[in-house]
């Protein structure tokens, strides 16, 4: 993962919108890897859209990236490239550094 | 003037919650709900100025709320932002079929959404503002309106022309039409001696005191003035519009109007008749007069010359028509009058 990603700038005015937003994509994280477990392709590629949509517009570029990923591996029905990218959210929200403008 | 209102119509909490921060942001006031259902119940009840409308929700999807939206007329006139994906081209393309005004994309650019929002805001502030100058300009127009019939009709009759103005035109402006109608003359008696012997200042004094008086009492009871003349006044009834008992009307404001010139210690006499009329325009592109002609006004007219002080004479064709008003009428025979070959039978009313 690019060193650069993990740093975000938010407006200032949203700032307390982000400690909710986080933990949404904690158990966002946490559905998807149940949904991996029972290969529920069609939730995936909801959770993935969802994370396209909703990442980029906070200003977290990269889960709306990691969220394409997602929704185009669901549709295609690569495990491989879905546990891959589930990982490197995992690691990306244990990561990320906020700051505020 | 009060806030702008938006609502967001957006299922996931983080999309809503960023969405109307924003908004709030931008001092306008924004509610959301999460749901297509419950986003129809709120603009129905309570008309937002913009909705920022998600396609994909549970329920009633996007796409069908915005066609709901802009069918009824409450929210027809509210602007739809439907929010989609950047590269979502066949939504939009059913966005606009919808009725959409603009759309969003998702991810939501701060920008991107103020631009859109501002822009649909003023254009919402045009169009108020021309509907409220349009409106005012409508009821100045129907005051004008009002101002010139009530010269000739009552005011109750008056409000019912101008509310059905747009459906039918206006009564004043059709060509002459021929109609069964009511003539009431009402006359001052020993008007022309009196005016022999008292000063011109009282005497006109006295006349629009009793205009005045016998006006309000035709317009209480529907009628319409035909002609002010020297001392006498014609009053039409079952025009402009139908008055299915306009003998019984007549004959209530002749009892109306002797009652209300009581206080003027001078007698008025009264005529009434029934027939067939011509009513319309008559005159010249400068001067025009809304008249009635016909057998009715000639003989009510004949009929006002011979009645006393307090008496109303009824041809026998009103005399029936005006029901419980005339009991006790008098027979008066049989009378010949000017220009008619036959004699008319004649009742007198004491008022």
């Amino acid at each position: 993962m690019d060193e650069r990603s993990l740093k975000v700038t938010v407006d200032r005015d949203l700032e307390d919108l982000i400690p909710v937003f986080l933990q949404n994509r904690r158990k966002e994280l946490d559905t998807l890897r149940v949904a991996l477990a029972s290969a529920d392709f069609e939730q995936l590629r909801q959770l993935g859209h969802r994370m396209k949509g909703v990442g980029h517009s906070y200003g977290f570029d990269h889960v709306s990236t990691l969220g394409k990923h997602i929704e185009d591996g669901a549709r295609s029905g690569d495990r491989a490239l879905l546990e891959a990218t589930i990982l490197e959210y995992a690691d990306y929200l244990a990561k990320v550094q906020i700051s505020y403008e | 003037m009060s806030r702008f209102r938006v609502l967001v119509v957006e299922d996931d909490p983080d999309m809503s919650g960023l969405l109307t921060r924003m908004i709030g942001a931008e001092g306008m006031a924004a509610e959301a709900v999460a749901d297509g259902d419950a986003a129809l119940l709120h603009a129905m009840t309570s008309p937002p100025d913009l909705i920022l409308l998600d396609v994909i929700l549970p329920g009633t999807d996007g796409f069908t709320l915005c066609q709901r939206l802009k069918q009824e007329p409450a929210t027809a006139m509210v602007p739809v932002v439907l929010v989609t994906a950047l590269d979502d081209q066949e939504s939009r393309v059913r966005g606009i079929r919808a009725g959409a005004d603009d759309f969003l994309s998702k991810p939501v650019q701060r920008e991107e959404l103020m631009a859109r929002v501002q822009t649909l805001r003023r254009l919402h502030e045009v169009r108020r503002e021309l509907e409220e100058r349009r409106l005012a300009a409508e009821v100045s127009r129907k005051e004008a309106l009002r101002k010139a019939f009530v010269r000739y009709i009552s005011p109750r009759l008056a409000e019912r022309i101008i509310a059905e103005i747009e459906d039918e035109g206006t009564p004043f402006q059709r060509g002459a039409q021929r109609a069964s109608v009511v003539a009431l003359f009402a006359d001052l008696r020993g008007f022309t001696r009196l005016a022999e012997t008292t000063e011109v200042a009282d005497l006109v004094g006295l006349l629009n005191e009793y205009f005045a008086l016998i006006t309000e009492a035709a317009y209480r009871h529907d009628g319409t003035i035909f002609n002010m003349a020297g001392d006498s006044l014609l009053v039409g009834f079952n025009v402009p519009f139908a008055q299915p008992d306009a003998a019984a009307r007549a004959c209530r404001a002749a009892r109306d109007m002797a009652k209300s010139v009581e206080v003027l210690q001078t007698g008025v006499g009264f005529g009434m008749a029934a027939g067939d009329a011509i009513i319309g325009n008559v005159g010249s592109p400068h001067y025009m007069n809304y008249t009635i002609i016909g057998d009715a006004v000639n003989v009510a007219a004949r009929l006002v010359e011979l009645a006393r002080p307090g008496e109303l004479l009824v041809s026998s064709a009103a005399l029936k028509a005006a029901g419980e008003c005339a009991a006790g009428a008098q027979p008066r025979g049989q009378i010949a009058l000017r220009g008619r070959r036959e004699p008319v039978d004649v009742y007198a009313v004491r008022l």
